[in-house]
């Protein structure tokens, strides 16, 4: 059954492609492809990660000590920006690259020059958005969403966040229109919709959303430009315009870029439950539903993000239970992880560990934005660190976990060695630990009414910040031994076995040798 | 069994409606699955989803005014 293709071309590495760095620059292989957007999600990942680091040396003490007001703003906003842009949605396109093919049994990407423009975009728009903070006025300082009128008002800084997301907005566009039609040109026979991979369904409606919504990110940010520099008024009240205007197109694009960040984490955990849980997927049709289910609500709830903005009663009621009703399809998911390891054979390595870590941590972060929807509450807590406590739990302990137990997941089938378990294991605890001391009191400080976006404080909320700060640089220390976990996996790791992961059923297990060569499935596998 | 198959048109709405539904609830019997599978056309889908989901705006705007009546 396993007809292992690639053998007939010595170990596949006889391809003709030019060596050194015109091989990256050049190429057109999803592998490098992939390779390259995961390295560089990375690389911004630490860049995000020590304007993080800034910010929680700021707010350990109350008082200003470290960075002044106008440059803490900077880092807040630069922060959220590259951490969305350029570390979590590059991270899952390099999954996308190197895993789609292979789990369809396709040979690559179907635009694989395409593929080549969609990455080599991204250092252009990072250098943009990183060079910034040295133009005159810094970087853009109004929040990772840039509301008007401050994003009207900042410096050069801004010009060079706008059309910097323009070109990662280009990026995104194309990398989703080479997925979707990949996904849907290019299955194996016998690879029907309803046997693909989860992973490869949630990317499938992922790239949906992001053909969709993509465009109104590229047209806010281009009203934005020309309300700064060519006379118009779109967000100006005293020119006709209005700023409440910018938030409903900013969370029209917002809202289902929350569910971007987080369908492909959906994936990558629906791919390792079943595989340590030694178990078929439970319920994999209704988590294909649920998954297309979440996509179509996640475009009629975005103005939960401004019930304060001002809104008819009707509007935040709409809003309101819209977005309650989201936890539906969510909670049919997490049951059905949860049914899926019930009885499983189930074995704790490092992905594993990971992938229920993201259940756990991601349930209260779930669990947290659902009180976050409720009106009366939200009056109460939006604009505090609640909700910066809510949304990391989703997006550091729900998109960066699941990125991480992809990453260990897959290592021995990218690079043919295994990475140091005990470590993995270690980098995970520590993780665990850490993450929770960071954010888990940010509940606390919000609950009291501490303000987010502020270097300073009152006393009253000295000892969480602390403990907050503390916990943020365990969290930013250890992910350097992620770093380092990778690193001697890749340089001097084990030799994998053929099959590292006694319950994988997908075609990059099933079908293809471990490394997986340079050119995979160029005669597509029989999917039966 | 498994070649794709050829998909027989005529799919009546109430099939596509139950599809539709049980999709917006994340739940759907594994006969049921592959009998559309079978049946239903990608393009009925997307159009009854879409259909779908003004029927959920729809709805949950009523409520809206039911409960603020």
């Amino acid at each position: 059954m396993a007809a292992v293709h690639g053998d007939a071309h010595g170990h596949g590495h006889d391809d003709h492609h030019p060596s050194g760095i015109m091989r990256w620059v050049t190429t057109t292989n999803h592998k490098d492809i992939g390779t390259m957007y995961l390295w560089f999600s990375f690389a911004m990942f630490l860049v995000g990660g020590t304007l993080a680091m800034g910010i929680r040396a700021e707010l350990y003490q109350p008082g200003i000590q470290i960075l002044q007001p106008e440059l803490f703003n900077q880092f807040t906003t630069l922060h959220g920006l590259i951490m969305v842009f350029g570390a979590i949605m590059p991270a899952f396109v390099g999954f996308a690259n190197w895993q789609v093919p292979m789990m369809i049994g396709a040979p690559d990407m179907a635009f694989a020059r395409m593929n080549n423009w969609s990455f080599w975009l991204l250092p252009v728009a990072a250098t943009l958005l990183v060079s910034s903070f040295f133009v005159p006025g810094g970087a853009a300082a109004g929040g990772w969403t840039f509301y008007p009128p401050l994003s009207t008002q900042g410096g050069l800084g801004v010009d060079l966040m706008i059309f910097s997301v323009h070109i990662l907005g280009a990026s995104s566009i194309m990398g989703s229109i080479n997925i979707i039609t990949t996904i849907l040109n290019m299955r194996a026979p016998g690879m029907t919709m309803m046997k693909m991979p989860m992973f490869v369904w949630t990317w499938l409606i992922t790239a949906y959303l992001l053909v969709l919504v993509m465009p109104v990110l590229a047209g806010v940010v281009t009203m934005l430009l020309t309300d700064r520099h060519f006379g118009t008024s779109f967000f100006n009240a005293a020119g006709g315009g209005d700023p409440v205007m910018f938030q409903h197109i900013f969370w029209f694009f917002g809202h289902p870029e929350v569910y971007i960040m987080i369908l492909p984490s959906f994936g990558i955990v629906s791919e390792v439950i079943p595989t340590f849980s030694r178990k078929p997927l439970f319920g994999y049709s209704s988590m294909v539903y649920a998954t297309a289910s979440i996509a179509i609500l996640s475009c009629v709830v975005w103005a939960h993000h401004m019930f304060t903005a001002g809104m008819p009663t009707v509007g935040q009621l709409f809003f309101m239970y819209a977005t309650m009703l989201i936890a539906v399809p969510t909670g049919v998911k997490v049951f059905n992880w949860t049914a899926t390891m019930w009885r499983g054979s189930m074995t704790f390595e490092t992905p594993m560990l990971f992938a229920i870590g993201f259940i756990f941590l991601f349930v209260i972060g779930g669990f947290s934005g659902v009180i976050c929807a409720i009106v009366p509450i939200d009056i109460q807590v939006q604009d505090t660190y609640y909700v910066i406590a809510h949304f990391h739990y989703v997006l550091v302990s729900g998109s960066l976990f699941a990125l991480f137990a992809g990453a260990y997941y897959w290592i021995p089938k990218w690079t043919g060695r295994m990475y140091n378990e005990t470590l993995g294991k270690w980098h995970f605890w520590l993780s665990m630990f850490f993450f929770n001391m960071t954010f888990f009191v940010q509940h606390f400080l919000g609950l009291a009414g501490m303000p987010r976006r502020i270097p300073d404080y009152n006393l009253q909320f000295a000892d969480f910040n602390m403990i907050s700060s503390l916990g943020a640089f365990g969290f930013g220390l250890t992910q350097l031994l992620f770093l380092y976990i990778m690193i001697n996996c890749i340089r001097s790791g084990e030799k994998a076995p053929q099959m590292p992961w006694d319950g994988a059923t997908t075609l990059e297990w099933t079908h293809l040798p471990t490394p997986a060569p340079y050119h995979s499935f160029e005669k597509p596998p029989i999917v039966k | 069994m498994d070649k794709i198959t050829k998909k027989t048109a005529n799919a009546s709405v109430w099939q596509i409606a139950k599809a539709v539904i049980s999709a917006f609830m994340g739940i759907r019997k594994k006969s049921d699955l592959e009998n559309d599978a079978a049946t239903l056309k990608p393009a009925q889908v997307i159009i009854g989803g879409i259909i779908g989901g003004l029927l959920f705006v729809i709805g949950v705007l009523l409520l809206v005014k039911l409960v603020l009546s």
